[in-house]
């Protein structure tokens, strides 16, 4: 062998176990299974590895009705919901728009002007009053004590969404006249 | 074997020309005679298991379905049978099938087929041997052969994925084999 041949092997066998190396930590986790030997048992292991994204659920939904409802007194309606959020804290955000212009929190009837209602939410169930949610804008910091996704297990429900008329937007609907909306919540982890 | 027998052999025959008695030749033969069997008894009690790989799940997103990895490994008995049991443990409490991580736990099912290229098996329960099962490797580590002789299947069950904080889980699952 010459010795520039002699050279350029010792230069590629002390780059292969560099080139290895690098090779190994760009592929990612580098396999920690252990092998059995030939004996009267056999012993090997593998690791298990796994991650578990964060996500969370609304359940437990109903519509809220207001029928022949005196406009001299404001109207409230609460209802347990189950908010589940498998993060630390089960922590969640929740944010709600009407189906007014902009996400209006607005109930409309045809030609008719329409009329205002109030959300409000608490991360408690059986609960009458919350912190009023702005169109749009979520409530953070909320935690559910749900345990399951749909509160098919653990508690069944988690917290509470009030919707809420006021006397002077009753005054102004029209008698007999059907007014409706949707309401819509979203849910994020935290 | 075979060259266990020529070890014997060659220094007896240097004995012999050099005019030694014939009667450790003798004793040699009958105890060569007697070891040969006994050897093949003692690896008929041997089993190996190999071509483990780790079982990376990734992050998981959809925690409304089962997720599955299953894969090939190598289980060899020496027996003529060739049978063998195979025993798990976990790395959780009392070698529960539990990952760590997350605030919490994630548990985890095994399962186990006595053929390769398998998705589902008998349910492993942790510490409990599953028995009765044969192998088809020829070869300890299935390099002539089968390349594989069994299927090692780990479930992570919609319910635990529900039921787990979000994080990172890791565990190890020790697997034993033993002739039968």
């Amino acid at each position: 062998m010459v010795l520039g041949e002699y050279m350029l092997l010792n230069r590629l066998a002390r780059r292969v176990p560099v080139a290895l190396l690098l090779a190994t930590a760009a592929a990612g986790t580098a396999n920690a299974a252990t092998q059995g030997s030939l004996g009267t048992t056999s012993t090997g292991s593998v690791v298990i590895n796994a991650s578990v994204a964060g996500r969370v659920q609304i359940s437990g939904l109903r519509d809220v009705t207001f029928a022949d409802v005196d406009a001299g007194v404001a109207q409230s309606d609460a209802q347990d919901v189950c908010v589940w959020s498998n993060t630390n804290g089960r922590k969640y955000n929740i944010k709600a728009s009407g189906s007014g212009s902009g996400g209006a929190f607005t109930l409309a009837s045809g030609a008719l002007d329409p009329v205002n209602y109030t959300v409000e939410w608490n991360a408690l169930a059986g609960k009458a009053t919350g912190t009023g949610l702005v169109n749009g804008t979520g409530l953070a910091g909320q935690a559910s004590v749900a345990t399951a996704p749909t509160c098919a297990s653990g508690p069944t429900k988690s917290a509470s969404l009030i919707v809420k008329m006021d006397t002077t937007n009753l005054q102004n609907m029209q008698a007999g006249a059907t007014y409706s909306g949707t309401l819509t919540l979203v849910v994020a982890p935290e | 074997m075979g060259s266990v027998v020529a070890q014997f052999l060659t220094p007896m025959r240097d004995r012999q020309r050099r005019g030694g008695s014939r009667l450790p030749r003798l004793f040699l033969a009958l105890l060569a005679a007697a070891c040969v069997p006994t050897q093949a008894r003692a690896q008929e009690r041997f089993a190996n298991i190999g071509n483990l790989v780790d079982y990376n799940f990734g992050q998981i997103i959809n925690l409304s379905a089962d997720q599955s990895i299953a894969r090939d490994v190598c289980v060899y008995s020496a027996k003529t049978t060739p049978g063998y049991n195979v025993r798990a443990t976990g790395s959780g409490a009392g070698g529960a099938f539990t990952l760590g991580g997350g605030g919490g736990t994630l548990g985890y099912e095994v399962q186990w087929a006595a053929q390769a290229g398998r998705a589902t098996g008998t349910i492993l329960r942790p510490n409990v041997a599953l028995t009765g099962l044969l192998t088809s490797a020829t070869q300890q580590n299935c390099i002539n052969g089968p390349p594989a002789s069994a299927s090692l299947i780990v479930m992570l069950r919609a319910t635990s994925l529900q039921a787990a904080l979000s994080g990172t889980y890791s565990g190890t699952l020790t697997l034993i084999v033993g002739v039968e």
